[in-house]
């Protein structure tokens, strides 16, 4: 595996301040998956680790969400594969920020759509999702590049692919100089995470496709239900 | 397959195919050949089913095996049980003998007899008086646990976790004999390698690591090293060889 940085179960604990109850039960319920359950042995006897920034990402939003939301409800929206068919709602992708005028165009998507109460394919907000973060850096001939990529991912099944394995979008670009001319090349790369370039690349942007996934799929979860009205049981089980 | 939901019952020998039912009952020696759908499915005498069983109620009093996955909404086990795929049972009770060679995840769980996991046993409620031998993780936000026998769990996490000797151990040393001689001579005790937990009391038990918010190690309990974040009380005849508050 890649060199991530973990923490312990007691750390987690006590920075997020949850409990014992809550992180098993969590678990259980499939909130926090049984791959991010590390068991290292230490000077203490066996503990239990996990890869630090997704645990912490993780049980934040479970905390954030669980205030609107029943835990099985939760649960089940996170379980959920993400297939294609699902849609999000160009609204929602808007109220995020992904979506404006420029990112809409290398998409092809008009904005005057976007204002309308329609939805788009989950690979389509997926791409929409890369280019915003790719917007800053990149050319515009980069973002259609990037977008051709995609496209052609996306037929392959890439939505798929990203629930099994680790991939990320990378922009690279490499300068060729010689006898006193220099010429750029791009390229738009999906690979697996922590692949290597040779040195002359630069790595312009590198976007975590599973992690972009997520954050569509619990978007989906905040546009369905806005604001409380769901609060159930939830309080009993949660002291 | 087929559509019609009927009611299918064996009380000498036979075979059922596997389909919808409303309710399936095996008296005799029966076996079940596929997938099976009932809302009622009761074996008495031996029964086996070799697709998914899949029912509302299922009862097994005689000796019952499914060579595949359970889903149940409520599992009663009086006789023997063994389930060789995963079982889902909402509700499972058991007085006899209930193995899962995988694992098992349910909402209450309250055994009596003897359970044996070859995985994970989750339940929102877990309560046994009897003996257990769970090769995973037993989790569950309550876990009640009045020894009465050999149990033994890889490891145990929750909310609030009580062992407690069995009432047997106070009634003497004949019953308590007499008790070992059934159990397989073993001693009554919980045996686990690890326990976490907010609130955990134990008795009878051999830990090697406790971790938890208010620790409570009552008598008979040996453990290598306790650590705690609120509050730790050792009894007199509780041996733990290391203590931290973290």
């Amino acid at each position: 595996m890649s060199d991530e940085r973990l923490i312990s179960k007691k750390e987690v604990l006590e920075e997020l301040g949850i409990s014992y109850g809550q992180l098993y039960r969590w678990k259980r319920k499939g909130l926090i998956p049984e791959a991010w359950f590390i068991r290292q042995s230490t000077f203490t006897g066996q503990e239990t680790f996990f890869p630090r920034d997704k645990i912490i990402g993780r049980i934040q939003r479970i905390k954030e969400m669980k205030e609107n939301l029943p835990l099985d409800e939760l649960a089940e929206l996170i379980t959920t594969q993400v297939n294609e068919k699902l849609e999000v709602a160009f609204s929602r992708l808007r109220n995020l920020g992904w979506l404006d005028d420029q990112v809409a165009e290398a998409c092809h998507l008009h904005a005057d759509r976007a204002t309308e109460r329609e939805t788009v394919p989950v690979s389509e907000a997926l791409c929409v999702g890369v280019l915003c973060r790719l917007e800053k850096a990149a050319s515009k001939e980069e973002m259609g590049l990037a977008k051709q990529t995609l496209d052609r991912a996306t037929a392959a099944g890439l939505v798929d692919q990203i629930r099994q394995e680790k991939l990320q979008f990378y922009l690279l670009r490499k300068r060729l100089a010689a006898a006193g001319i220099s010429a750029q090349i791009s390229l738009a790369v999906i690979a697996q995470e922590g692949a290597r370039f040779d040195p002359e690349i630069e790595v312009v942007q590198a976007i975590d496709l599973q992690g972009l996934l997520e954050t569509i799929r619990f978007d989906l979860v905040n546009g369905r239900k806005p604001g409380d009205g769901a609060k159930s049981d939830e309080s009993k089980e949660e002291s | 397959m087929s559509e019609d939901r009927n009611s299918a019952s064996i009380s000498g020998a036979g075979v059922i195919n596997g389909g919808t039912y409303t309710r399936i009952s095996i008296s005799g020696a029966g076996k079940v050949t596929g997938d099976v759908t009932a809302e009622e499915l009761r074996i008495s005498g031996a029964g086996k089913v070799l697709g998914r069983a899949e029912a509302t109620q299922i009862t097994a009093s005689g000796s019952a095996v499914f060579a595949n996955d359970v889903i149940a909404e409520e599992m009663r086990v009086s006789g023997s049980a063994r389930v060789e795929g995963r079982a889902k049972v909402k509700e499972l009770k058991c007085s006899g003998t209930f193995k899962a060679s995988g694992s098992i995840s349910s909402e209450y769980i309250k055994t009596t007899g003897d359970l044996r996991v070859g995985g994970d046993v989750e339940a929102e409620i877990f309560k046994a008086t009897g003996g257990f031998r769970i090769e995973g993780l037993l989790s569950a936000d309550r876990v009640e646990i009045h020894i009465g026998g050999r149990c033994h769990a890889k490891e145990i996490g929750g909310e609030r976790i009580q062992v407690a000797r069995g009432g047997w151990k106070e009634k003497g040393i004949l019953l308590d004999g007499l008790i070992k001689l059934f159990t397989g001579g073993g001693n009554a005790e919980l045996v686990t390698q690890q326990i976490e937990g907010d609130e955990i009391s134990l008795e009878d038990t051999t830990a090697e690591v406790v971790r938890g918010t208010r620790i409570d190690i009552g008598p008979g309990c040996h453990i290598a090293r306790v650590e705690y974040s609120e509050s730790l009380h050792v009894d007199a005849d509780a041996v733990v060889k290391e203590k931290v508050k973290v």
